[in-house]
């Protein structure tokens, strides 16, 4: 009998892939967000409002990854902008393969590439895809009490965009009881109360994706 | 579910530690599973035990999983706090209120393995 020590990550290979992603990313100087939610949670709503505004001044591509179906890629490759969308056919997250494997479809001339992970709160927590920053949206008809139920995703946050507060009072939102848990969870996390469809709110959540576009551009 | 996904990397390391220390089996692996790794002990064990029966170097293996409770610590005043439960994570230091910083919690890891 032989005992072996290994102390590896299990995700180790996931890791590697994803840090590839990320120099790719860094040498091209191109910004990677990743954008996750529950299903219906309005990701594909904000992408198409990021798209439209900065569309016209800066070079954008998306990546989508769904289950099934090339409903969300077509929304937003009809703002005419380059989009891969990636069908996990029964996977619950993105993993970095299938991002790197999609990024072999996209011209890399770019200022932005947004990742629309697939529509659920725990497994694309776990899978780090070498983008720059997590983006984590909630929205209100979810109910208030999601965030210390799935602790892992709102931890590994940037930003908690807050969505569909037009309707949180008809929808029992508290509001102000979310944001405490998520400043629990993660006190480094910003907090933005926007509604996507609406337009409204948006502005320092768009500021701060600019930020971030501006700064790895000039890395 | 990941947790299947998980499995399989699991099962993929393995077979790389049988090669390269030239064992035929493999009959204990201890795991260490941080609570904010946003894996399930109870539904890792389940896909664990499916993915036994396909390989035959792992089909009496014995995976001790060891949950790790989340540990977090002041920036400032260097205290550190653990907390066995993620329902009562509060990552605000209540004396300086400073963010803390986790140091265990988020593992996901082989430790070790034994075979023969």
């Amino acid at each position: 009998m032989k005992r072996i020590v290994v102390e590896k990550k299990i995700l180790e290979k996931n890791d590697d892939i994803a840090n590839q992603i990320r120099k790719t990313l860094d040498s091209n100087h191109i910004f990677g967000l990743n954008v996750m939610s529950s299903p219906g949670a309005g990701k594909t709503t904000l992408i198409e409002r990021m798209v439209e505004i900065f569309k016209s001044k800066y070079k954008i591509a998306a990546i989508d990854g769904d289950l099934d179906t090339q409903r969300d890629a077509q929304r937003i490759a009809a703002l005419g902008i380059e989009t891969v969308q990636i069908n996990t056919s029964g996977a619950c997250h993105l993993d970095s393969s299938m991002v790197y494997k999609a990024l072999n479809d996209i011209t890399l001339d770019l200022d932005l590439l947004i990742i629309e992970n697939v529509g659920n709160l725990v497994c694309p927590a776990s899978f780090y895809l070498g983008t720059h920053k997590n983006v984590v949206l909630i929205s209100t008809p979810e109910g208030d009490d999601k965030v210390k139920k799935y602790p892992t995703m709102f931890n590994v946050a940037d930003v908690v965009l807050i969505n569909k507060t037009d309707i949180a009072q008809f929808v029992k939102f508290d509001v102000e009881k979310v944001e405490n848990e998520i400043k629990e969870l993660n006190p480094h996390a910003l907090i933005y109360k926007i509604s996507a469809l609406k337009n409204d709110g948006l502005e320092p959540f768009l500021s701060w994706v600019e930020s971030n576009i501006v700064s790895v551009k000039n890395q | 579910m990941h947790e299947g996904g998980i499995a399989q990397s699991i099962v993929e390391i393995l077979a790389e530690v049988k090669e390269q220390n030239e064992l035929s089996c493999i009959t204990s692996v201890t795991l260490k599973v941080g609570k904010m790794s946003g894996v399930m002990i109870y539904a890792l064990e389940f896909a664990l035990e499916a993915i036994k029966c396909e390989e035959e170097f792992i089909k009496n293996t014995k995976f001790n999983i060891i949950s790790v409770d989340v540990k977090a610590k002041c920036s400032l005043c260097g205290r550190e706090y653990q907390f066995a439960d993620t329902d009562e994570m509060n990552l605000l230091c209540p004396d300086c209120q400073m963010p803390l910083s986790i140091i265990n919690g988020k593992e996901l890891e082989i430790v070790d393995v034994e075979g023969k």
